[in-house]
């Protein structure tokens, strides 16, 4: 596999990361119950609206450097009540995961800077929504 | 007859079953487990292991140690090997004794691993070293032949 094919396949992956996480937080922001649907349905309905124009971002990419963008997603979301903080514990989780996958792929690319710098700018977008999770967990 | 409500309340899912099996393959086989590692192993995303072990670190099952790298508990090492072994049993009932092709006795295994009750998986153990006796390799032999003579019928 070229290093070019390796970074349509990473991208690929970042994809399905972003598109998943959108799914997951609409339905996080739909199974909150009790009081705190006032305080977290709008946090996480914005993180679903932030994640879809990021799965956007990266299909775009993919078609501008001659890939397509394929998706191929396993996902089971049971019916659930959850509390408040539990979702946003759920959601910093895949946040935290999506985080870490843009890291990892901007410490292996070597020869494209244009899109080293793509992905670094992404990795500041995504360290700042996972920073904005963690704070409102602190007590 | 009400035994088939209890799928859905069982404890360790499908899901469950899996993540832990794939933790458990991942140490044996390299010594260290990650995120990204059991995401590629299972063909999920970072995300989907990410929820799912949450879930499981709360249960107690998974550790995380500060370098990021993934563990079992005394009790999630204990179920990822009863699934293992469960899993290894089958597959040897389904390929050695029912004839049924390789592939395809890993993939009904797999179906059942995390149900099949311990009881009923130290039986079939038992049946497949009756097999490999003395006394039952005469009986495995005669049951081979009855099976192929049926499977040549049918062609």
């Amino acid at each position: 596999m070229s290093a070019h094919e390796h970074h349509l396949k990473r991208l690929n992956e970042l994809f399905a990361e972003e598109l998943e996480a959108g799914i997951r937080y609409l339905h996080l922001a739909t199974s909150v119950k009790g009081l705190d649907r006032l305080v977290v349905t709008k946090t996480l309905l914005e993180g679903m609206q932030e994640t879809f124009e990021h799965a956007q971002t990266i299909a775009e990419r993919i078609n501008q450097m001659g890939g397509v963008p394929s998706l191929d997603l396993k996902l089971q979301l049971p019916p659930q009540k959850i509390s408040g903080a539990e979702a946003i514990r759920t959601a910093l989780a895949f946040e935290q995961a999506a985080l870490d996958a843009y890291r990892e792929f901007c410490d292996e690319i070597k020869d494209d800077v244009a899109l080293e710098e793509f992905i670094r700018e992404q990795v500041g977008v995504e360290s700042q929504h996972v920073a904005e999770l963690t704070l409102l967990l602190e007590e | 007859m009400e035994s088939w409500k209890e799928f859905d309340q069982n404890p360790i899912t499908h899901s469950v079953a899996h993540h832990l099996v794939a933790i458990a393959d991942l140490l044996d086989e390299f010594g260290y487990a990650r995120v990204s590692d059991v995401a590629r192993l299972l063909g999920i995303t970072r995300g989907s292991v990410s929820v799912t072990l949450k879930n499981l670190k709360q249960r107690g099952l998974v550790v995380e140690d500060e370098q990021r790298h993934l563990g079992l508990s005394d009790e999630g090492a204990e179920i990822a090997e009863a699934i293992r072994f469960r899993k290894r049993t089958m597959v040897r009932l389904f390929a050695e004794v029912f004839g049924v092709e390789a592939k395809q006795a890993e993939i009904d295994a797999c179906k059942i691993e995390h149900l099949i009750s311990a009881e009923t998986t130290d039986r079939v153990k038992g049946f497949l070293r009756f097999c490999e006796s003395g006394d039952g390799e005469a009986l495995f032999d005669a049951y081979a032949r009855y099976r192929d003579r049926a499977q040549d019928a049918t062609k």
